[in-house]
């Protein structure tokens, strides 16, 4: 389902931080409590929290509370929106530069042997 | 650069030609019409003032037969070596209505050749509703495995 854009807002908003994207690539692992996502940071647990709720509310990942402990799980159906995004715009670009490629070496024989002004 | 992996677009190529006629293809009009629209879309007007904060401007043609103009200016210029520009600006730097994009072209020699790194940099939402705005339709290509990847070159 296509996302508004105010969601979108949130999702890049979320993956704009290193600490967040850190947080993504470790749940791409598989799920996590939030002590063993803390870990690995230097960082006090409030601010971290506030990391994973950033998260949380982009869609990007969601989490459950069983008895004390709270595990996060990845959403991969928002990643992919985003995926569909950027991959969209590198195609654009794949497409635009193999026809740069192409064009350059058809232009070559004529432009360069002489090394004439171009 | 702070390279946000989200957003941002990286490409590197090696192609058999001097740097020189990489840089005229980039900055040279009757060149750049050529091939800068991806097909099936075609670039039916391009001007070029070769200064910083100089006007450029691309049309491109919709295979539908839209067309979409984007006006922005240059930043940077170092001759066969490095050229920036971007559309959030316009001719002589005034601030365009909508920004979309920042296009940052390396240029190195290779060898007998050349290779050159593409990197853009979008304004997310901008760009996303721009993306649509021009019908570029592709299908979903990537993933979670390589996406994760894309973050760890970053």
């Amino acid at each position: 389902m296509p996302k508004q854009l105010s969601e979108y807002n949130q999702i890049f908003h979320a993956l704009a931080d290193p600490t967040r994207r850190a947080v993504i690539e470790r749940l791409s692992l598989g799920s996590a409590t939030v002590s063993q996502l803390a870990s690995p940071f230097a960082m006090a647990l409030p601010s971290f929290v506030q990391h994973l709720g950033v998260l949380e509310k982009s869609g990007l990942v969601h989490s459950k509370k069983s008895g004390r402990v709270r595990t996060y799980h990845l959403e991969p159906e928002t990643i992919q929106q985003v995926e569909h995004w950027l991959s969209s715009q590198r195609h654009i670009w794949e497409t635009r530069l193999d026809q740069l490629d192409s064009y350059l070496m058809q232009i070559k024989p004529s432009l360069e042997p002489h090394g004439e002004k171009l | 650069m702070n390279f946000n992996p989200s957003t941002d677009l990286k490409l590197e190529r090696i192609v058999d030609v001097k740097p020189e006629l990489v840089w005229a293809a980039w900055t040279q009009p009757e060149h750049l019409k050529k091939w800068f629209a991806p097909r099936p879309w075609t670039t039916v007007d391009c001007q070029i003032d070769l200064r910083i904060g100089g006007l450029c401007r691309t049309t491109m043609r919709s295979p539908e037969g839209q067309d979409f103009p984007n006006t922005g200016c240059y930043l940077e210029i170092i001759p066969n070596r490095k050229l920036v520009f971007t559309d959030a600006l316009g001719a002589d730097f005034r601030p365009n209505e909508k920004a979309f994009f920042t296009a940052m072209i390396l240029l190195e020699p290779h060898g007998t050749g050349t290779k050159y790194t593409a990197i853009a940099m979008h304004k997310d939402e901008a760009s996303r509703q721009q993306h649509e705005d021009m019908g570029f339709h592709v299908g979903w290509g990537m993933c979670l495995d390589q996406l994760v990847e894309l973050f760890q070159n970053a």
